[in-house]
């Protein structure tokens, strides 16, 4: 394996045209540790290096950004203007549109494929293109740049995010309960999502201590304050995690469920066992070894949720789980075709 | 061999396919009426299954085709030529499911917006985009448009609200491109978010599930006159520079109050304003309380020369009757109406409606304004007489005018309204032939054979580059409809 770190997308696009064969493109490097080292004989394009703010519109509330611009960067600059990128998430802001792996933070939330305005990119020969617009609003065009949430750096390199912005709330608290039985968390969070206004961002957290539930509450300092009196929440600190640990040991399930089927997923977890849950509907799994996985997936299939093992140390079962629908998978498939026909992008 | 008609009739029955020049009347254009063309067939399903089997006969038989809600489309985009059949949804119109726990509905296609809110208005929920023409337009044809409205600058645009949507591919397969859960579960493109915005072109939607979102505790509707539009663009600059994220923010120009204020849709609103900017505010009553404080102080320190605010829920509907009315207002004051769609970064609102200004005076044409101010959606709309070609033509360039400032500003061709056929030739004001290129390589990846909905949406290779031929186009058409 070699490594590339070009420091513009205009070097990114001359080192393709040259097709210098496989090539896997690398943010900050957080997904390796799910996915693994690439093969021998693929290039590792780290994209670090291109990492300026290009424009930032603070009365417009949109910016433009480099791939491999910090999230932490991105969120310290948005500060002194009042504006946040309200999505959870982090490593490079690139990575983290191209990865999506958070979603929202809460039901109805801004999710990567809200905030994504339009982007720069380039094909895996080099050619250069761009989708979408730097304004709040447009549908003029296919929108190619949508295609980036989730492609995880198989269809193109996105050099350059157009992204939508919004004003930092006037007040936030965090909460975090815990300790809580699963019947009692999840009713708590029953509550909280009857709100006409619910928590800006919320999670479930089970594990052999029992359950946590931990949101952030956002809006006018009365308001703020008013529910947490309503709900017998008690500011705290941010106890937010993206994600589980990705060093734990067995395998990781992940899927997508609606609050409905939590209940589910909870009693089909050991209590050994680590659940997270994040309001948006995106939950993560972490298994002691296969026999609980599959049970997992089994009582996700009944539910009728999306779940499938993403970290594994048996390639074999990487992805087992639900069936993607033939259609779609034919679409992705056709799209990768059409975007990177010689599978440069791996 | 049986002919491609009498092969759909034997599916839907005759009833539901029609080829009778005189029944085909009513699909010959869209809300974009300058813009006709009477397709081969029209035809009716009710179910996917019915859709499916239509479009594998289409396919086999090489026939293009397109698919078609309410036709409130101002783009052109359900039009069909006289070699296609158009696929029409207005019949699968039913709720299919609504879960008021997990806050989704599945709907077809043809559900109209508005009806869908009456579906789960008992249960303290709603559809949230809501583009002015919601009484008419469907679910449908909103997802493929990814149609906005006004209440789309808290809640934003159709993308955000779909969560998952049964699709009949142009080969007749059928394709799940989501989840109930969401709208892209882990491991899986977002075949969704490019879907969303296709405008008819990747296939046909036959079952659509939509997000749901609970009912505000409180509304407040403010409405402040301007003396000028400088103000009132002024005004919404102060409200959003707050960090106020009203539900709706909306302006209207002088012009379009007075033709409001003489039309069924009569709303009070001052007719010596030059602009009157609509805000509604939604969710806990203490905490819109203060911030319509902070909008009606943000009125003042812009000069607003009156305000007031709906006291109940009849005046709310009369502050909306003329925003909502300002199309069909519009509508009245000529035989044709040609309503634009551009959009500018919100700071450069003024600056965009002085160019507006400025080129309605050089075409000769006059330019009306009506627009989502928050998005910085502007909506100028172009009366004139369709009949008069050489008045046909200035109006069309004027347009493109317009939207080339749109672009030079650092905006889009279109916020809510799409390409359809009437923009293909200002696609090139904003990509290149490598970004058209890459669509088109995405469009294929739907369509390969280009049979579904062929010439909209995209430009054909070669044509971002070349000069404008729309004002030619609408003469040929003109000249085409006129007696011999
Ligand atoms: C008075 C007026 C006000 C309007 N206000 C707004 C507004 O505020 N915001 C806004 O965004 N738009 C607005 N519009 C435009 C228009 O109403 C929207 O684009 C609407 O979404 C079109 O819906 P429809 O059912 O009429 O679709 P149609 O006009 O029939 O079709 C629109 C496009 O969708 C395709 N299509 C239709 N159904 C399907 C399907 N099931 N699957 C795949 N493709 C399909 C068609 O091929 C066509 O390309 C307005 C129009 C009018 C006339």
């Amino acid at each position: 394996m070699s490594a590339f770190a070009p420091r513009s997308a205009a070097e990114l696009a001359d080192w393709l045209a040259a097709r210098p064969g496989r090539v896997r493109l690398v943010g900050s490097g957080s997904r390796a540790a799910r996915v693994g080292a690439p093969a021998a004989d693929v290039h590792e394009v780290r994209l670090a290096g291109i990492a300026t703010i290009d424009r930032l519109d603070a009365a417009d509330q949109t910016c433009s950004v480099d791939c491999g611009l910090p999230r932490a960067e991105l969120d310290a600059a948005l500060q002194p203007h009042g504006l946040e990128l309200p999505c959870p998430g982090g490593g490079t802001i690139g990575g983290l549109f191209a990865a999506d792996p958070l979603g929202a933070a809460a039901h109805g939330g801004q999710s990567p494929r809200s905030l994504l305005l339009g982007v720069e990119g380039l094909l895996a020969d080099g050619t250069a293109f761009r989708s979408g617009a730097r304004v709040v609003k447009s549908v003029a065009g296919f929108d190619v740049h949508k295609l980036l949430v989730g492609s995880e750096g198989r269809l193109y390199a996105a050099t350059r995010l157009h992204l939508r912005l919004k004003p930092r709330p006037r007040a936030e608290a965090w909460f975090c309960r815990d300790g809580l039985s699963d019947a009692d968390a999840l009713a708590a969070f029953a509550r909280l999502r009857a709100e006409p206004v619910g928590p800006a961002a919320v999670q479930l957290r089970r594990d052999r201590h029992g359950c946590a539930l931990v949101g952030r509450i956002a809006g006018r300092a009365a308001f703020v304050r008013g529910q947490l009196a309503q709900h017998g929440l008690a500011e705290a600190a941010c106890a937010w995690t993206d994600h589980l640990a990705a060093d734990a040991p067995g395998e990781v399930v992940a899927g997508l469920a609606r609050f409905t089927a939590v209940a589910g997923l909870c009693a089909a977890v050991p209590a050994a066992a680590t659940l997270l849950w994040h309001g948006g509907g995106r939950f993560e799994a972490a298994l002691p070894d296969a026999a609980a996985s599959d049970a997992l997936l089994a009582a996700a299939a009944a539910l009728g949720v999306h779940a499938r093992v993403v970290a594994t140390t048996h390639p074999a079962r990487r992805d087992r789980g639900s069936p993607i629908d033939p259609g779609a998978t034919r679409l992705a498939a056709a799209l990768r075709t059409a975007l990177d026909p010689h599978g440069i992008f791996v | 061999m049986a002919s491609v008609e009498k092969r759909l009739s034997d599916l839907l029955g005759a009833r539901r396919v029609l080829t009778a020049p005189d029944a085909l009347l009513a699909w010959e254009c869209d809300g974009f009426t300058v813009h006709k063309a009477r397709p081969r067939a029209v035809v009716l399903p009710e179910s996917t299954a019915e859709v499916q089997a239509v479009v594998r006969v289409l396919h086999g038989e090489r026939v293009p085709f397109v698919p078609r809600g309410a036709g409130t489309c101002l783009s052109g985009g359900p039009t069909a030529g006289p070699d296609a059949v158009v696929i029409d949804l207005a019949r699968m119109k039913q709720v299919l499911r609504v879960d008021a726990e997990d806050l989704f509905a599945v709907v077809q296609p043809g559900v109209v917006n508005v009806e869908l809110t009456a579906a789960v208005r008992h249960l303290g929920l709603h559809y949230a985009p809501d583009p002015s023409s919601q009484t008419v337009c469907t679910i449908g044809g909103n997802l493929a448009e990814n149609s906005g409205g006004p209440h789309c600058f808290k809640y934003g645009m159709t993308q955000d609200h779909v969560l998952d949507a049964v699709v009949v591919l142009p080969d007749g397969e059928i394709a799940r491109l989501g989840d109930a859960g969401g709208p892209r579960p882990p491991g899986v493109l977002d075949l969704l978010g490019v879907f969303c915005g296709s405008e008819g072109t990747f296939g046909i939607a036959t079952e659509i599930t939509v997000r749901l979102c609970r009912d505000q505790q409180a509304v407040r509707t403010l409405l402040a006159s301007f003396a000028s539009m400088a103000d009132a663009c002024r005004a919404v600059s102060a409200i959003v520079h707050k960090g106020l994220v009203p539900a709706a923010l909306e302006i209207l120009d002088r012009a379009t109050i007075q033709a409001v204020e003489a039309s069924v849709y009569r709303a009070g609103y001052p007719s010596d304003a030059a602009a009157v900017l609509l805000v509604e505010l939604d969710g806990p009553p203490d905490v819109i309380a203060e911030e319509a404080d902070e909008v009606r102080a943000a009125f003042a320190a812009h000069g607003a020369l009156r305000s007031e605010e709906a006291t109940d829920a009849a005046e709310r509907k009369r502050l909306w009757k003329g925003r909502k009315g300002a199309f069909g207002a519009m509508g009245r004051l000529s035989t044709d109406l040609y309503v634009l769609d551009g959009v500018v970064p919100r700071s450069a609102l003024e600056r965009a409606l002085d160019g507006i200004a400025a080129i309605g005076a050089r075409h000769g044409v006059t330019i009306t304004n009506v627009f989502h101010a928050g998005d910085g959606n502007l909506h100028p709309n172009i009366p004139f007489d369709g009949r008069d070609a050489a008045e046909t033509a200035r109006v069309v360039a004027a347009g493109r005018e317009i939207l080339q400032l749109c672009v030079d500003l650092g905006g889009s061709i279109s916020g809510e309204h799409g390409v359809g056929a009437e923009k293909l030739d200002h696609f090139g004001m904003m990509y290149g032939a490598a970004d058209r290129d890459v669509m088109a390589r995405v469009r294929a990846a739907f369509d390969p054979h280009g049979r579904c909905n062929p010439g909209k949406a995209l430009p054909s290779r070669g044509a971002c580059a070349e000069p404008a031929k729309w004002p030619q186009m609408v003469a040929r058409v003109l000249d085409a409809e006129r007696p011999q």
